[in-house]
């Protein structure tokens, strides 16, 4: 048993600490790319310039804003399940907020 | 949808009605602002705490996405309130669960709340996104700077002849000179704006023709001066660039109070 399991499992022992670590790092940026919702306000702050500026019609308008909506609702979704802060819904002032 | 399945459909959400809450004012009395609110034209009236109130409407507790007609209902009211307050805006899509709630936030931020009307009294906001027009630039430049004229023509007149070299000298000398200009027409704006108004503050550009995303905060004493300033100023640049005034708004770029809300569950 002995030697034979040290042979089996040496080789195994570097890599799959590596491609823990790697998880934990790939799943750190997954994480920061699913909850982040400065991009897709960009974009709709960029689609609205477009309308303004007449590059766009309104039917356009709607049709990629529905989209960017569509976005938002899953990147809220995601902060939700990691439990960050979302912006909207409801909410009420702190309970351990800053004495008076 | 048949009568009887919208019928359904209306009963169904809950019973409890939150209040959207819009900005917040400095007024004793209760006040009523009309069926303005977000969603269905709601109505829109006041919570008082002291002399400080809320400008409300009830709604569903929802989250409102941030569509233009989400947004332009918010602004409305905020708009509508502003021909007769100097008000604090609160961030889209704000919903508390009860009047409760909303009372909670105007005791505990009262004075931060009292400190930036105070502040804010009689100030407004205008914004200005100033975008040019890449071609028209690039022909400024070569009509006033003689290094890259001289360049170009040569690169013309030689078009068989002429390096990949110089034509990455010529590209270059084109992009120092166009971000110089943008730099240049950006200072010269803010200066001459700057006597017009009390502060201003410069936000990310949106898209590669945008070279000014600003907010300024003006005095409503100076509001002619800014809008004529402005337009001169739009006049002066008119053949390079193209101006997006837009305003009176709230001042939304220049309040800054970091309110400690957690999620109602």
């Amino acid at each position: 048993m002995g030697l034979l399991t040290n042979i089996l499992l040496a080789p195994f022992l570097g890599p799959v600490w590596g491609t823990k670590w790697t998880l934990d790092k790939v799943d750190r940026v997954v994480r920061e790319e699913l909850t982040d919702d400065t991009p897709i306000k960009e974009d709709l702050m960029a689609l609205q310039l477009k309308l303004e500026m007449g590059e766009i019609d309104d039917n356009e308008y709607v049709r990629r804003e529905a989209e960017i909506m569509q976005r938002l609702r899953e990147v809220r979704e995601w902060r939700e399940r990691f439990g960050m802060a979302t912006s909207g819904g409801p909410v009420r002032v702190a309970e351990r907020g800053e004495s008076e | 949808m048949t009568p009887a399945e919208s019928a359904t459909a209306a009963v169904e959400p809950s019973p409890v009605e939150g209040k959207y809450v819009y900005c917040i004012i400095r007024n004793d009395r209760s006040k009523e602002f009309g069926e303005i609110g977000i969603g269905s034209g709601s109505r829109v009236y006041t919570i008082s705490y002291n002399d400080l109130a809320a400008v409300v409407s009830d709604t569903p507790i929802v989250i409102y996405d941030p569509t233009r007609e989400n947004v332009l209902a918010h602004e409305f009211v905020n708009e509508t309130v502003m021909r007769e307050f100097t008000l604090i805006p609160m961030s889209f899509g704000t919903v508390f669960r009860s009047e409760n709630d909303v009372l909670a936030l105007l005791k505990s931020t009262y004075q931060a709340f009292t400190d930036v009307l105070d502040k804010m009294q009689d100030k407004i906001e205008f914004g200005l996104k100033i975008l040019w027009d890449r071609d028209k630039v690039v022909a400024a430049i070569e009509r006033d700077n003689d290094e890259i004229r001289r360049l170009k023509d040569e690169i013309t007149r030689n078009a068989a002849s002429s390096t990949y070299f110089a034509r990455m000298q010529l590209g270059r000398l084109v992009e120092a000179a166009m971000e110089e200009a943008s730099n240049r027409y950006v200072t010269d704006i803010h200066e001459q704006l700057k006597d017009v108004s009390v502060a201003s503050r410069s936000n990310k550009v949106i898209g590669d023709r945008m070279i000014l995303n600003a907010a300024f905060l003006v005095d409503r004493k100076d509001e002619k001066s800014f809008d004529e300033k402005v337009k001169a100023i739009s006049l002066q640049y008119e053949d390079l660039l193209t101006f997006k005034y837009t305003g009176p708004w709230p001042p939304y770029n220049f309040v800054n109070i970091k309110l400690k809300l957690e999620k109602a569950t």
